[in-house]
């Protein structure tokens, strides 16, 4: 099993586990210190949820008014039913408008679809320029975490990587290997003509897309290149503006615990003169890929209420531990968990479900309330329901025999003295493979029992 | 044409999937309960709190504030932001109170105050620092609201190294919401801006200027 395996080499990484360590748990205290300027953040929560889930209930009629205002506005809106579709949209886009340098701002539905690949087989190679992106794509790997995505790696390492492939002098100085990064991707920014970003928020009523960002190269992806490709799932969408307001209070927070990150770009269609600043063509597509098919049930349904903002991923224990790379999925952690077997397929992701001890800290930190545990429970069943074969005859025998050896007394006293005579355990390799099991104690505790009655007399005589 | 088909079938696909599941009755209604939850109660206190809290959170965030009476004083203030930088190279934007200043300040260092739209992106990538006006602050956040519709700030706000905003007291909102349901959104492009571009995706280390400016300093046009 995969998960398993990667788990397994995660947990044996020291370096990686004292770097999750780190990450998550000063996001988890820099979170808490945000939440305590937001003056009712219960409040902000419970509002979001329920934009959210008027949204969901309605998407298909709020999808095609946030179409037609975008479109007024002179963005073109394409519709991709799954990953094939909507790269072979941006690769013609791409193809149609010439474009030769391609930037790409992070976009987790990008990653999703694999649109790097796709882009690379019609010879085009997009630059990733966000900079763990960045650190993470010259490395060959894929990111860790939804907001740090080179959390992996330690300054030395990116040191000997940027003296690789920039051609740069050694060093271990964080400043300078960003300024060396900075001058990389500014010499790719001056001749890029296709920018591809991803999308925060889209907004029905105005046809407006946000793009939430720290760094600036958001900001550069979506004004410099004369052509913006903007990528987003169907779930992005919102009603109204002023929606945004309670997002953008939830969402900074939430992510990296600032009351508001240095940038958000709201983009409503294209330049309106010629001698204005901004990409004279904006193509918006429109993701589908599963995610109307989680719409059926109340359960599914609310993993579309997710705004990516990486908190459950450091508040859970599993998470905190294993990292990013083990879910063997774009999405990690417990909302990664709930994603990915919902858009790949169960059988890909069945042990997912599994990598949870259902505490619920993921819930807890929700800003938009998902019942995580509730979804991981629904899709365990899943899977045990379309899990068949050995192993399911096995579990089923195994219960048996525990519900007869449970419900009569005599055998069960009998079946205890002679494994605790023996010093045999049940099988229970699957628990004890990562938990440790506490030594029988040398008297069970109705032998102990027993013996106090004796010793003090039957208080029930 | 199959991106046509590709809409049909996506719109089909969620309406069939919310059909085999009944409408939500518990939740609440997202017009009525949390709206006003997101509010700072005391971001009511009048134009000299929220100018304090403005400069105050302008520092919080890492960005420089100057505070200046009359265009004289302004030019004055820039002279000295850009001379103490070492800026060079200096472009403004159209807006005419920044074309005035940049005139005033004069003395060799600016540079293509008035062909920006000529300005190649080579030429715009070597500049020191780009002036622009912001069309509204927000008090709670130290952010600067900037619109495509009033100015042509986009770029010079975030290519050179070190953008100088001009803001007049009278645009300070209290809260990101006063400023959602200010701006105006005939603007293509509304940029929002707290403090300097910055990254932490090296070993959680803070560093600014990045892709963006690494300095960002509000000129605040004391107007009663």
């Amino acid at each position: 099993m995969t998960f398993e395996r990667d788990a397994r080499t995660a947990l044996a990484d020291g370096q990686l586990r004292g770097a999750l360590r780190q990450a998550t748990t000063l996001f988890g205290e820099r979170r808490r210190a945000a939440l305590a300027t937001a003056p009712d953040w219960e409040g902000a929560r419970d509002r979001a949820r329920a934009i959210k889930d008027e949204t969901l209930e309605h998407l298909d009629r709020y999808l095609e008014q946030f179409t037609a205002n975008a479109e007024r506005a002179g963005a073109r809106v394409h519709w991709a039913r799954d990953a094939a579709e909507a790269c072979d949209i941006i690769g013609g886009i791409a193809e149609r408008r010439g474009a030769r340098s391609v930037v790409k701002s992070k976009s987790m539905v990008s990653e999703e679809i694999h649109l790097n690949a796709a882009l690379a087989r019609r010879g085009i190679e997009p630059v990733e320029t966000d900079l763990g992106e960045y650190i993470v794509q010259l490395a060959g790997e894929t990111p860790s975490h939804i907001v740090v995505p080179a959390i992996h790696k330690t300054k030395a390492q990116i040191a000997a990587l940027f003296a690789d492939k920039l051609g740069i002098a050694p060093s271990d100085d964080v400043a300078t290997l960003t300024a060396a990064a900075r001058d990389a991707l500014r010499r790719r920014f001056a001749e890029a003509d296709l920018g591809i970003s991803g999308v925060n928020f889209a907004v029905a009523e105005t046809g407006t897309i946000l793009i939430l960002e720290n760094e600036g190269n958001a900001r550069l992806t979506t004004s410099l290149p004369r052509t913006h490709v903007a990528l987003m799932g169907i779930e992005k969408v919102i009603p109204r503006f002023p929606d945004l307001d309670v997002f953008l209070q939830l969402l900074p927070r939430s992510g990296t615990g600032q009351v508001l990150t240095a940038y958000q770009s709201l983009i409503t269609g294209t330049k309106h003169r010629p001698e204005d600043e901004g990409p004279e063509e904006l193509h918006i597509v429109v993701l589908d890929n599963g995610r109307s098919r989680m719409l059926a049930s109340r359960v599914t349904r609310q993993a579309l209420a997710c705004i990516r903002c990486g908190a459950c991923l450091n508040a859970c224990p599993v998470y905190r531990q294993i990292g990013g790379h083990a879910y063997g999925s774009v999405y990690p952690g417990p909302i990664g968990a709930v994603l990915s077997p919902q858009l790949f397929g169960l059988a890909r992701s069945a042990a997912l479900p599994y990598a949870s001890s259902l505490c619920g800290a993921c819930r807890d930190v929700c800003p938009v309330k998902i019942d995580i545990p509730a979804l991981l429970l629904h899709l365990r069943a899943q899977v045990v329901e379309r899990g068949a074969g050995t192993h399911r005859v096995l579990e089923r025998l195994a219960f048996r025999t525990y519900a007869a050896v449970m419900t009569r007394p005599r055998l069960f006293g009998w079946v205890v003295g002679f494994a605790r005579r023996l010093r045999i355990m049940p099988p229970l390799s699957a628990w004890t493979k990562w938990r440790d099991l506490r030594p029988l104690a040398p008297r069970s505790f109705r032998e102990q029992w027993r013996a106090g009655l004796r010793d003090e007399g039957d208080p029930d005589a | 044409m199959r991106s046509g088909d590709a809409r049909r079938e996506i719109l089909h696909a969620i309406r069939t999937n919310l059909r085999s599941s009944p409408p939500v009755q518990s939740s609440p209604s997202p017009e009525g309960r949390g709206g006003q939850g997101v509010r700072t109660p005391e971001g009511r206190g009048g134009q000299a709190v929220r100018i304090t809290q403005f400069t105050e959170q302008l520092t919080a965030v890492g960005a420089r504030c100057t505070t200046v009476r009359g265009e004289a004083d302004a030019a004055a203030a820039l002279a000295r932001i850009l001379t103490e930088a070492g800026a060079r190279r200096v472009v403004g934007s159209d807006a005419p109170l920044v074309q005035r200043l940049l005139q005033s300040v004069g003395n060799g260092l600016v540079l293509a105050t008035d062909r920006l739209e000529r300005l190649s992106r080579d030429e715009l990538f070597a500049c020191d620092a780009g002036v622009t006006t912001a069309q509204w602050g927000i008090a709670e956040t130290g952010t600067l609201v900037l619109e495509s519709a009033r100015e042509r700030s986009r770029l010079l706000s975030l290519v050179p190294p070190i953008h100088v905003a001009l803001l007049s007291t009278r645009c300070i909102c209290d809260s990101l919401g006063d400023a959602l349901a200010r701006v105006s959104t005939s603007s293509h492009a509304i940029t929002f801006i707290t403090g300097p571009s910055r990254t932490s995706d090296i070993e959680l280390t803070l560093v600014v200027g990045v892709h963006g400016p690494q300095t960002v300093h509000v000129l605040l046009m004391e107007e009663s």
